[in-house]
C-alpha cells in the first residue's frame, strides 16, 4: 500500500520536475498578427479569435475550452502563442506563469451584453444603465479599476448591493476569470459584473449569475432559461441576427502571450511550490468551499440518481417480464434508446427542450437524466441477477413449504443480490464519474468547482488531483457502503 | 391418503404445441406404502410426481389428500408441500447456505423453531444420513451423493408425511447411486411413505411395496414389484421390464428393399453386441420373406432382443390372416435356424415368432 502511495507521489514529483526544467532559450517575438505565420497558436474555442483566425490557412489553431486549458498547453509547449484579450492573464499570473505579452494585437473587439428577442425591454435598460456609469464617471471609474489591473492589489473589491425580492434577472456568463466576471468566496466581481449590478438597482430586481460554457449560455438564451449571456460576448453579425446588444461597453484588444525565458521562473524547491500550490489552490480565497460545495452537488446528483433510477429499474424490469408483449417492446425500445443516445445530449436535450419550462432546478434535471439511465442498466443488472438463480432453488423452497413470497424473500433475493452487487456497484461508480458532465447545465459540481479554482489561479495540477482523489474515495466510499447491504454470511 | 383421479396434465409450449403428457391417471395411495413409479422417458412419471405437491397444476381431474380437495380454489398449498417432501434430481441444494443451515432453515422459517433445538435436530438428521462431519461446509464443496443426502436430511427435517423422490439418483455418477439408495431404503424400513420416480430396476424392485408402471400418460399397470417384474400383463411392461429394444419393418409389395432392412438388422446386431446372431437372422430372413412367405404381403417384419435375458426374436405378422401358413416341412427347415417357433393369432392377423437361442 505504501509503495503504491510512494509511486503516485514519485510521478507527480516527476510531472513537476518536468515542468520546472526547462532548457535555456530565447522568446519567442511577435511584431504583429503577421508574425503568427507557421506558428501553433491557442485560443478558445467559439471566441472572436476563433471567428478572426480560423480563416487563416498559415495558422495551425489549437482550440480550447477555456482560458486556463490554453494557458497549460502554451506552459507545455503544446503551442507556441496563445490569443486571448489584453487582460485576462494579469501582471501577477504572467509573472507567476512565466509568460510574458509578445504584442497586442491590431484590431479590437466590442464587447456587450447579449439578450434574448424577446428581452428588447432589458436590452434597452441595459444601454440606458451604461449611458448613465458613463455620465456620471462610475463606468469610467469601473474601467479603471477593473482593466488597468489595480484590482489586484485592492483591499477590497467593489460591492454594489441590490435587492433580494422580486424577479430575478437570470444571467448565464460564459467567464470566470478576472477582470470581466469570476467568483470570490461565491461572490460574483468584475467589471460586467459591476454593471449589471448597477441595472438589477436601476430595475429594482435582484441579479442571478450562474457559470456556463459559452455554448450552452447561448443555449439556454434560445431557449429563455436565462435572460442575459455575459463574460466577454464579442458583437458578431451572426450573433446579431439572432439575438439582441446592449450597446458595447468596451472593445478588448488581443494580445499575444507567449513564454518567457527571459524572466526566468523562480524554483523554491518542490516541496514549497507544491505547500504554495496548495495554499494558493484552497486556502486562498477559502477556495476549498468550492471544492465541499461542488463535493455536496456531486453526492447529491449521484445517491438521488441511484436511489431514482433503482426504482424506475425495477419498474423497467416489471415491463421486461410482462406477459403482455407491447410492455416488453415498451421495455426494448427504451433500453435501446438510452444505450443509444450519449449522456450528455440526453442532459442537454431533457435540460433545454423537454424540460426547460418545467421550471425544475439543473440539480433536478441532472436527477432525473442520470436516474433514466441508471434504470436501464439496474433493470439490466436485476434481470442477470435474478437470471442467474437456477429455477430449482424456487422449486426447493416452494417443495418445503415456503409461499411463493417468501421463497423469493428467503432464497431467491439473497442469491440474486450476491451476484449483482459488484455489477451495482460498477454501474453506481460509472454514474459517479459520469456526473461530471453536469457543469454543462451551470452546476457547479466537483469537476467544475475544479474548473473554477483552475480559472482563478491558472494551475493545472493541484485542482485537478484534488479533484481526482475526491473521485477515488467517493467510488472507495460506495464500494464499502455497498458491501455492507450485503445480506448476513449465516442466515439463521 | 392420497387419492387420485383423472388426472391430466397438457402443456401448452411457448411454441404452440400441446403435449398431453398425463392423460387419465387414477391411484390411491395408502400410508406406509412404498411406491416406485417405473416406465420410459417422456411418459409423465416426474409430472405425476410434480403435479402431486402442485410445483406443475393438473389441467383436469381431481386429488384429495386426507380427504380435501387440494386442486379448489383457495386450497393453502404451501400447507401441503410441508407435509409433502420432495428430493430433487438436481438436489436443489441452497447454495448460499452452510449444509446445517440448508437443513434446518425451513423449520426455523415456517416451523418458527428453536434455532439451538433446530440445530440439534439437524445435526441428528445429518447424522442419520452420515454428512454431520460436513455440517458447516457448503454445498458447492460436496459431491453429488453427498448433496442428495443432505438434501434427504433438508427434506427430513419438516418432518415431512409423504416423501416424493424425483429420479434421486439419475444425476449421480454410479459410485454414488448406492449411498443415496441406502438411505432411501432406511427410510422405507422406517414406515415412511414414498413416491418414487426411478430407473433403478434392481432397486424398485427390492424397496417398494408396490410398482406404478406409467406409459403413455397414464398408469398402465399397478402392482407388487413381483406381479409387474416377473408376470406382467402388458406387452409394453414387459418389453420395458426386460428392457426390449426392437427395430420395426413394413414389407409394403415387391419393391420392398430387403437389402436395406438387412443392412438395418445388421446395424441393430452390432448396437446391441449380437453380432454372432447376425447371420442367422439374415438366413432366416432369407427364408421367410423369399421362400416361405414370399406371397404374403403386407407384413411386418420385428426384431427385438432384450437387454435382461438376452433372448432375441424375429416377429413376421401378415396382416388379415388368421391361421398359420406353415406347413411342418417348413417349420422343420426354420426349427433347424431357431431355438423355438410360436404360432398365434392376434386381434391385427397372425404372428409367426422366431426365437433365437
Amino acid at each position: 500500500m505504501i509503495i503504491r502511495y510512494f509511486r503516485f507521489f514519485a510521478v507527480i514529483a516527476a510531472i513537476m520536475l518536468g515542468s520546472c526544467s526547462s532548457e535555456k532559450k530565447d522568446s519567442l517575438s511577435i511584431q504583429s498578427e503577421a508574425d503568427l505565420a507557421g506558428l501553433r497558436v491557442a485560443l478558445t474555442a467559439g471566441s472572436c479569435y476563433d471567428l478572426d483566425l480560423s480563416a487563416r490557412e498559415d495558422i495551425m489553431l489549437n482550440r480550447f475550452n477555456n482560458a486556463p486549458d490554453g494557458l497549460q498547453a502554451l506552459l507545455n509547449d503544446k503551442v507556441d502563442v496563445l490569443v486571448d484579450d489584453e487582460t485576462v492573464f494579469n501582471a501577477v499570473i504572467r509573472k507567476e506563469h512565466g509568460i510574458k505579452i509578445a504584442c497586442k494585437g491590431d484590431k479590437s473587439f466590442p464587447t456587450a451584453f447579449m439578450f434574448g428577442k424577446d428581452h428588447e425591454d432589458l436590452a434597452k435598460a441595459c444601454t440606458a444603465t451604461q449611458k448613465r456609469m458613463e455620465a456620471d464617471g462610475s463606468m469610467l471609474q469601473s474601467k479603471d479599476f477593473w482593466l488597468k489591473d489595480k484590482y489586484i492589489e485592492a483591499e477590497s473589491l467593489p460591492f454594489i448591493p441590490g435587492v433580494t425580492e422580486g424577479t430575478p434577472i437570470k444571467v448565464a456568463t460564459a467567464c470566470s476569470t478576472a477582470p470581466i466576471s469570476f467568483m470570490v468566496e461565491n461572490q460574483w466581481y468584475g467589471i460586467e459584473v459591476d454593471i449589471l449590478r448597477q441595472l438589477a438597482k436601476d430595475l429594482n430586481r435582484p441579479l442571478e449569475i450562474k457559470l456556463y460554457d459559452i455554448s450552452s449560455a447561448i443555449m439556454s438564451l434560445e431557449s429563455g432559461l436565462v435572460d442575459i449571456v455575459m463574460g466577454g460576448v464579442f458583437v458578431t453579425e451572426e450573433r446579431q441576427q439572432q439575438f439582441l446588444f446592449a450597446e458595447p461597453y468596451h472593445a478588448f484588444r488581443s494580445a499575444y502571450y507567449v513564454v518567457d525565458h527571459e524572466a526566468g521562473k523562480q524554483h523554491a524547491g518542490l516541496w514549497a511550490e507544491l505547500k504554495n500550490s496548495f495554499r494558493k489552490n484552497l486556502i486562498v480565497e477559502k477556495r476549498w468551499k468550492y471544492i465541499t460545495g461542488g463535493l455536496w452537488e456531486t453526492v447529491k446528483i449521484s445517491v438521488c440518481a441511484i436511489l431514482l433510477g433503482s426504482v424506475l429499474g425495477l419498474g423497467l424490469f416489471g415491463l421486461m417480464r410482462s406477459r403482455r408483449k407491447w410492455m416488453r417492446s415498451v421495455a426494448t425500445a427504451y433500453n435501446w434508446f438510452i444505450a443509444g443516445i450519449p449522456q450528455l445530449v440526453l442532459l442537454l436535450i431533457l435540460f433545454y427542450v423537454v424540460l426547460a419550462k418545467s421550471g425544475f432546478s439543473p440539480t433536478m434535471v441532472a436527477i432525473i437524466t442520470f436516474a433514466l439511465f441508471f434504470a436501464s442498466s439496474a433493470s439490466d443488472i436485476y434481470a442477470t441477477s435474478l437470471d442467474a438463480i437456477p429455477h430449482g432453488q424456487t422449486e426447493a423452497g416452494l417443495a418445503l413449504g415456503f409461499t411463493r413470497l417468501q421463497t423469493f424473500f428467503n432464497i431467491v433475493f439473497p442469491q440474486a443480490v450476491r451476484r449483482g452487487i459488484p455489477l451495482f456497484q460498477g454501474q453506481c461508480v460509472s454514474l459517479l464519474k459520469g456526473t461530471s458532465i453536469v457543469g454543462y447545465i451551470a452546476i457547479q459540481d466537483l469537476t467544475r468547482a475544479g474548473d473554477i479554482i483552475r480559472s482563478r489561479t491558472f494551475d493545472a495540477l493541484v485542482p485537478l488531483l484534488v479533484v481526482t482523489v475526491i473521485y477515488f474515495i467517493l467510488s472507495w466510499i460506495i464500494g464499502l457502503l455497498l458491501k455492507l447491504a450485503l445480506p448476513k454470511k449465516h442466515v439463521i | 391418503m392420497i387419492t387420485i383421479s383423472h388426472l391430466s396434465k397438457t402443456y401448452h409450449n411457448p411454441d404452440g404445441s400441446t403435449p398431453q403428457v398425463l392423460r387419465d391417471v387414477n391411484c390411491v395411495i395408502n400410508p406406509g406404502e412404498v411406491i416406485s413409479i417405473i416406465g420410459p422417458s417422456g411418459t409423465g412419471k416426474s409430472t405425476l410426481l410434480r403435479a402431486l405437491n402442485l410445483l406443475d397444476l393438473p389441467t383436469g381431474g381431481s386429488i384429495f389428500y386426507d380427504g380435501e380437495d387440494i386442486l379448489r380454489k383457495g386450497y393453502p398449498v404451501h400447507k401441503l408441500r410441508q407435509k409433502m417432501g420432495m428430493v430433487f434430481q438436481s438436489f436443489n441444494l441452497f447454495d448460499h447456505m452452510t449444509v446445517l443451515e440448508n437443513v434446518i432453515y425451513a423449520p426455523c422459517k415456517i416451523h418458527k423453531e428453536n434455532p439451538d433445538k433446530a440445530r440439534e435436530e439437524g445435526m441428528a438428521l445429518l447424522r442419520k444420513v452420515g454428512m454431520a462431519e460436513k455440517a458447516d461446509v457448503y454445498p458447492a464443496s460436496l459431491s453429488g451423493g453427498q448433496k442428495q443426502r443432505v438434501a434427504i436430511a433438508r427434506c427430513l427435517a419438516m418432518k415431512p408425511e409423504v416423501i416424493l423422490f424425483d429420479e434421486p439418483t439419475s444425476a449421480l455418477d454410479p459410485t454414488m447411486v448406492g449411498e443415496v439408495l441406502s438411505i432411501i431404503r432406511q427410510l422405507a424400513k422406517e414406515g415412511m411413505t414414498m413416491l418414487i420416480v426411478t430407473h433403478e430396476m434392481k432397486f424398485a424392485r427390492d424397496v417398494s411395496t408396490r410398482i406404478f408402471f406409467m406409459y403413455d400418460g397414464v398408469i398402465y399397470e399397478d402392482g407388487t414389484p413381483q406381479q409387474i417384474f416377473e408376470s406382467p400383463v402388458h406387452s409394453a411392461t414387459k418389453a420395458f421390464v426386460q428392457r426390449i429394444r426392437k427395430e420395426v419393418f413394413q414389407v409394403n409389395g415387391p419393391d420392398f428393399d430387403v437389402l436395406g432392412m438387412c443392412t438395418s438388422i445388421s446395424r441393430f446386431c452390432i448396437k446391441y453386441n449380437i453380432t454372432d446372431k447376425r447371420e442367422t437372422v439374415d438366413r432366416l430372413c432369407d427364408i421367410m420373406l423369399d421362400d416361405i412367405m414370399a406371397s404374403y404381403r403386407p407384413m411386418t417384419v420385428r426384431i427385438t432382443f432384450s437387454e435382461l435375458s438376452g433372448e432375441t426374436a424375429l416377429d413376421f405378422m401378415v396382416e388379415g390372416m388368421n391361421a398359420s401358413p406353415l406347413d411342418s416341412v417348413q417349420k422343420e427347415k426354420l426349427g433347424a435356424l431357431c431355438g423355438k417357433i410360436v404360432e398365434e393369432p392376434t386381434d391385427r392377423g397372425f404372428r409367426i415368432k422366431l426365437l433365437l437361442q
